[in-house]
């Protein structure tokens, strides 16, 4: 086992989430946006429209800049932060989906090289090259996503993998299409959203007026079959899942779901009203306030695939404390808990010195600490604020004694969202040693 | 087992790797390769510009007028490039890379914060003036020292990562009961150096190619290209000598049980290095006519010395029991394949586009080529019909549709 990264008050699952969830605006809007660039481009051409292009202009440089600095960047950032704080769930997923990223990698590179010609040369090579250029960034962008889906789409339903251990089988995984489905079509909404900003901001009101109609329609279209896509991925979510999120055992994913669809509502209202109705109101203003609440939207949704997934990291394999909790026969692994509950968790944590992996009266505390951070800390804050706060959930149980808090945990995973505590019986103790003095200490 | 070696094991990914080692320390190299060019670039490119803004006469700020358009992109291509390496080396050497990234978790968060601020102050400079001259030197410059410490933390995760031996005791420092993250521990000034002024060489040799590329341009003055060219060549030579000497600093500090200078990728690394050297002292008073060739030899010895990096990697790492070649492989003969074709199909779609950008850049407006760039469209459509082929497939006969 790695060291653990404690963040304080947010945990460091959150800021994963965070990063993620910011990823989701330039990434798919870098994924969308490009299909209604070549489509009024193209326009322009054949209707011998040379004004609509300064929207293309403008509206690629928002991509440029937004896509390229800070989409790339978030992008690699959910990576680092699943580095430090989840390095044995990231490694996992890299071990056996390395190809798919790197194929993946190939069409990034696709969309750089051509995302820069496009914006460099509109206007100093013939129409043809150019709207082509655009439409093999619109493609390298899709596929990219085709590809990024099916190694989320596992996380939560490895499918046919958790038996044979093979890329292919873990891909094109029970809710792969529906994902893929939803993003690509969520996708045209962000991208209109945005085009409507970008419109917002023309000086030319007939072109401004003419994009706002269209990217209206477009968004909405976007937004009514990506919820249907989205139904469809409801449908198909595991049945612990699904009592997670409508069985009324995680009451906080439902919220999120309630957020979501809202926002989406929101959204919706904007296309129909300000883009396809009275695009002549559409305004800056309003629009980047709609932005906001479409952010809401995408963060509730994010955080409810990852929070029906509890308690993995790979649905079925790999909890969400980085243990193996199951046999992959196919790839010679076995799974880590019965071992680790015989021969001790802290056997595995050989960056400590020797005087720290064997429990004594004497730092049993510290020990203890130690394996609470290793086994809590990925998604519960160790203070009395903040999220999941480990102090007030237990205060809330009425828990306070050591040995009390060392069966707490031995039954852990009597909570279908939780992992089981593993280790010895020992380093129980210990753990619960620590959080009594959490408790205490935080009346 | 020593008990590190136990623990390096038991830190190893359960999975194993999907494919033979070698192939992913290939890839690892040539990709790093790609990635380091682009960096020595971005980093020397910046300081270029801000000599070329506040001091280089007329030519200067006209260079800067270019390179501040260049930069941004360049550093687009920094970051895409980063990515395959990034994934290759946490392929082959897990342990290390999460290790030191988990003991400096603030600092690896940071670096890319960094990145995204020099991202935007270069960008800003680019659209507010930069691009006639007159923009504020203020944001190229916290832009570059920005970059400077990405660099020292990129260069110490680094070399965390490859002394195992000190993991124990830098953990431990980390902050109360090993869980902190907020420092850095590893610093060696002339591994850092020697990657520092490399970007000098580098940059020198863009000036030279951008020199030829402008050439046959109406709009460019024939007399400033010319002044480009060999302020470029200079630059790569006084740097590359600089360079050389630091490097043998470098040298004479790593561990003696090492012997790495009778290393054979590393007397080919600086036997390419010296080639270069001598080719530019060779050709100095008119380097122009011979960019390509000075461009493959820096190329060569960039290429060979970051093989000669993952040697000395190795060097390190096996003197704490571990060989990436111990690895268990389950190959994935499919899931490679997928990205070996994809990998070559790439390829095609990226000559098209650099033709396509070669050309508009000499002012060709009918740039041609409509064959290639047909087959590059079609080569993306085949590819999602292939994949829409495959994954129904095998979504219906795994039961996972409908």
């Amino acid at each position: 086992m790695y060291p653990i990264w404690v963040v304080p008050y947010l945990s460091s699952a959150l800021v994963i989430g965070l990063i993620a969830s910011f990823h989701i605006l330039p990434s798919h809007l870098a994924v969308g946006a490009f299909w209604f660039n070549v489509y009024i481009e193209g326009k322009a051409y054949r209707e011998g429209r040379p004004e609509l292009l300064s929207f293309v202009r403008r509206y690629t440089l928002l991509i440029l800049i937004f896509c390229f600095v800070f989409g790339s960047l978030s992008g690699v950032g959910i990576w680092y932060s699943a580095t430090v704080s989840s390095p044995r769930g990231i490694s996992a997923l890299i071990h056996n989906y390395v190809w798919g990223w790197a194929t993946e990698w190939v069409f990034f590179l696709i969309e750089v090289a051509t995302i820069y010609a496009y914006y460099y040369t509109l206007g100093k090579v013939d129409e043809r090259t150019h709207l082509r250029i655009g439409y093999l960034y619109a493609l390298s962008a899709w596929i990219s996503m085709i590809i990024i889906t099916g190694i989320l789409a596992f996380m939560l339903t490895p499918g046919r993998w958790l038996e044979t251990g093979r890329f292919f089988d873990g891909f094109f995984n029970p809710t792969y299409w529906p994902q893929l489905g939803a993003r690509t079509f969520f996708m045209f909404g962000i991208a209109g959203l945005y085009a409507l900003l970008i419109a917002a901001t023309l000086k030319e009101r007939e072109v401004a007026r003419e994009v706002s109609r269209l990217a209206g329609a477009w968004g909405l279209f976007g937004l009514i079959l990506g919820t249907l896509f989205g139904y469809w991925w409801l449908k198909k979510l595991p049945p612990e899942a699904r009592d997670f999120l409508f069985g009324g055992t995680l009451p906080y994913l439902s919220t999120l779901l309630k957020v979501a669809a809202i926002s989406g509502g929101i959204v919706g209202l904007y296309f129909l009203l300000f883009g396809i109705l009275f695009p002549r109101l559409n305004n800056v203003p309003l629009a980047l306030l709609t932005l906001i609440i479409l952010f809401l939207g995408i963060l509730s949704g994010e955080g409810l695939r990852e929070g029906v997934r509890r308690p993995y990291i790979i649905n079925g394999f790999m909890y969400s404390h980085q243990v193996v909790g199951a046999d992959l026969p196919a790839k010679g692994i076995a799974s880590e808990v019965e071992v680790l509950n015989e021969k001790g968790y802290l056997s595995r944590l050989g960056y400590l010195p020797p005087e720290l992996r064997t429990i004594t009266e004497k730092n049993r505390l510290s020990v203890g600490r130690i394996l609470v951070a290793h086994e809590c800390a990925n998604c519960h804050a160790l203070s009395p604020k903040g999220l999941r706060s480990l102090p007030r959930l237990l205060k809330g149980l009425g828990l306070k004694t050591p040995e009390d808090l060392a069966g707490f945990l031995e039954g852990l995973d009597g909570y279908p969202y939780m992992p089981p505590f593993v280790g010895t019986e020992e380093e129980r103790l210990a753990a619960g040693a620590y959080l009594s003095t959490l408790v205490k200490e935080n009346p | 087992m020593e008990p590190l070696a136990l623990y390096l094991q038991h830190l190893r990914d359960v999975s194993g790797l999907p494919f033979y080692p070698w192939l992913f320390d290939f890839l690892l190299v040539l990709t790093f390769t790609l990635h380091i060019l682009a960096v020595n670039l971005v980093l020397g490119g910046t300081l270029v510009l801000l000599w070329g803004r506040l001091f280089g006469g007329s030519y200067g700020r006209r260079l800067s007028r270019s390179l501040s358009r260049a930069l941004p992109i360049t550093l687009s291509w920094v970051i895409v490039l980063a990515v395959a390496p990034l994934l290759f080396i946490q392929v082959l050497y897990d342990p290390f890379w999460y290790f030191s990234n988990v003991i400096s978790a603030w600092w690896a968060l940071a670096f890319l914060a960094l990145i995204a601020l020099s991202f935007s102050l270069l960008y800003l400079y680019y659209l507010r003036g930069g691009y006639e001259g007159a923009g504020n030197p203020l944001w190229p410059l916290v832009a570059f020292i920005s970059l400077l410490l990405v660099a020292v933390i990129i260069h110490a995760l680094s070399l965390q990562a490859l002394h195992p031996e000190k993991w124990p005791e830098w953990a431990a420092k980390g902050g109360t009961e090993y869980q902190s993250g907020g420092k850095l521990f590893a610093l060696s000034l002339p591994r850092l150096l020697h990657f520092l002024l490399a970007s000098m060489a580098t940059t020198g040799i863009f000036l030279l190619f951008y020199a030829r590329y402008f050439r046959p341009r109406a709009d460019y003055d024939p007399n400033y290209l010319s002044w480009a060219a060999r302020t470029g060549a200079r630059l790569a030579l006084i740097f590359s000598l600089l360079q050389a000497a630091v490097g043998i600093w470098w040298l004479l500090s790593l561990p003696a049980e090492f012997r790495f200078y009778t290393h054979p990728l590393f007397l080919l690394g600086a036997g390419f290095g010296l080639l270069f050297i001598l080719y530019l002292l060779l050709v100095r008073h008119n380097p122009e006519p011979h960019a390509g060739r000075i461009g493959a030899l820096l190329a060569a010895t960039v290429f060979f010395m970051s093989y000669t990096r993952e040697a000395l990697r190795m060097k390190y790492l096996s003197r704490a029991g571990y060989s990436f070649a111990s690895y268990p492989v389950h190959p994935s003969w499919s899931s490679t394949a997928l990205f070996l074709l994809t990998f070559l199909m790439g390829l095609v779609i990226l000559g098209y586009v650099g033709l396509v950008v070669y050309r508009a850049g000499r002012g060709q407006k009918e740039v041609g080529a409509h064959g290639w760039g047909r087959l590059s469209v079609l080569l993306s459509w085949l590819w999602i019909v292939v994949m829409v082929i495959i994954g129904l497939a095998l979504s219906f006969k795994n039961g996972a549709l409908p």
